[in-house]
């Protein structure tokens, strides 16, 4: 089992969450965060800290975004680890309520 | 919390931690006094197991304290509601018959395997135990301060830069900042800015906003101290820091109004709470699976035999991280463990309903039936 970051990141990438992380599991890409499924340890930290909700275990995916446990997967794999809280990307506050941001995500 | 059972653990904490050089030999040492290090000593207890607890932080709870003291918890069996806070402090209640000594405060360093089979265990205070058994209960990892993040700031910590006030008299006379927005900061911000032994030249607060996480009273007091003069509260971000000749003279804050602004300072100290990592029993040559140590689900031994591990830091096939099945985890561990204290008796399973020998480890009257 993994946590997985979810579409509301897409645009915002808070970062709050990865402070938190025990294990640094979070990679990051340019608009978006993912959690390395090899590494998280379901230990449920980072999802209060998230301020759009973007975070949530693996079997609480909801249907229409189950395709994103196997792009955090696959994203991870490229991505460089990130360990420490940065400033969110300039228009967070702009992107974080929107839907269907699936096609914005930078790879 | 139950002030006089904390203060009682503190006393005691403190007796044992003076004790000279010596490492204290005991059957037990736990690490992480979380709700499941915390049922441990209660097993082991029962078994008459003495043990010395081991946490990072100042108080016992470890994450039900640490991040949800006031959040309930609907799945404690018998339980159909309780904090994190109540649930600690009913442990504790708990455990008191069996007068385990808490060491607060401090991390285990280094763990080595003797000769004679026992453990030696030293912690970052350079508390030292020779331990027929380790019992791991640490959780998410041990809890260490945000560190700001200001490139090449990091330099200055422990001179300039502090995360937690260890000696109160090193502020005294300085000119400070405080950072942050919790009651950590406002504390020590009115500390600091009182008259007192420790009182600084001047005391600065900075927050990044203007609302605080703090106690609503402490807040008035600090906006009322600075309607007086005696502090001082700005709105903003550390953006930067500025140096000369190895010494931290000030930093940056930006403020809402978009100004970057130089605060000259002697001291920093930066309160941003607590998070937690796994940190150096990664390095304990336990079997690992996932930065998560690896046990049996018999004894809930690991890799290494006389050392357990409990709760969330240990998975095995089908492993939930819930506090219940840390409790169930803790006992079995204890019957796993007690061969290794009591090599040459049999253990039985008793009941603490029935059984007057646990009446009596447990302090309590055998009920007489008519």
């Amino acid at each position: 089992m993994t946590h997985v970051v979810l579409e509301s990141c897409i645009r915002c990438k808070y970062t709050d969450c990865v402070d938190v992380c025990p294990v640094d599991c979070f990679r990051e890409g340019p608009n978006f965060l993912t959690i390395d499924p090899d590494e998280c340890i379901d230990c449920a930290v980072c999802i209060p800290e998230c301020p759009v909700n973007a975070i949530l275990p693996e079997e609480d995916v909801p249907t229409e975004q189950l395709q994103f446990i196997k792009l955090n997967a696959e994203l991870a794999r490229k991505w460089p680890s990130i360990t420490k809280r940065k400033t969110p990307l300039p228009d967070a506050d702009d992107w974080k309520d929107r839907k269907d941001k699936l096609s914005e995500l930078i790879r | 919390m139950n002030l006089a059972l904390h203060a009682e653990i503190a006393d005691t904490a403190n007796a044992h931690d003076l004790d000279g050089g010596r490492p204290i030999e005991t059957d037990a040492v736990i690490v992480g006094a979380g709700p499941v290090g915390l049922f441990q000593v209660f097993e082991l207890g029962l078994l008459e197991i003495q043990a010395h607890v081991i946490d990072s932080l100042a108080v016992p709870g470890g994450q039900c304290v640490e991040l949800y003291p006031d959040k309930p918890i609907y799945d404690i069996p018998g339980v159909p509601v309780c904090t994190g806070q109540q649930l600690t402090d009913n442990l504790l209640a708990q455990i008191k018959p069996f007068g385990a000594n808490f060491h607060f405060g401090q991390e285990v360093t280094q763990v080595q395997k003797q000769a004679d089979g026992r453990f030696f265990v030293e912690t970052s205070r350079g508390t030292r135990f020779l331990s027929k058994t380790i019992f791991v209960a640490g959780g998410v990892g041990s809890f260490q301060p945000r560190t700001l993040k200001v490139d090449g700031i990091e330099r200055f910590a422990d001179t300039q830069l502090f995360y937690r006030v260890k000696n109160p008299a090193a502020f005294a006379g300085k000119d400070l900042v405080v950072v942050g927005g919790g009651d950590s900061a406002i504390d020590w911000a009115l500390n600091f800015a009182q008259s007192g032994p420790h009182q600084a030249a001047s005391v600065i607060l900075i927050h990044r906003r203007d609302v605080f996480r703090a106690a609503p009273a402490s807040v008035a007091k600090m906006k009322a101290l600075c309607d007086a003069f005696g502090m001082q509260f700005i709105v903003g971000q550390i953006t930067g820091h500025e140096e000369q000749d190895g010494r931290l003279q000030g930093i940056k804050v930006s403020g809402t109004d978009g100004v970057t602004r130089v605060v000259p300072l002697d001291m920093l100290l930066v309160f941003f709470g607590l998070s937690p990592k796994l940190g150096p029993i990664a390095e304990w040559g336990l079997g690992l699976d996932h930065k998560q140590v690896v046990v049996d689900t018999e004894k809930f031994e690991t890799s290494v035999p006389g050392i357990f591990a409990v709760g969330d830091i240990n998975t095995y096939p089908g492993k939930k991280k819930l506090i219940l099945s840390g409790f169930h985890e803790a006992t079995l561990a204890a019957f796993g463990a007690a061969p290794y204290v009591f090599p040459d008796k049999r253990v039985q399973l008793q009941y603490t309903t029935t059984s007057s020998k646990l009446h009596k480890v447990l302090g309590v009257n055998s009920p007489v039936f008519d």
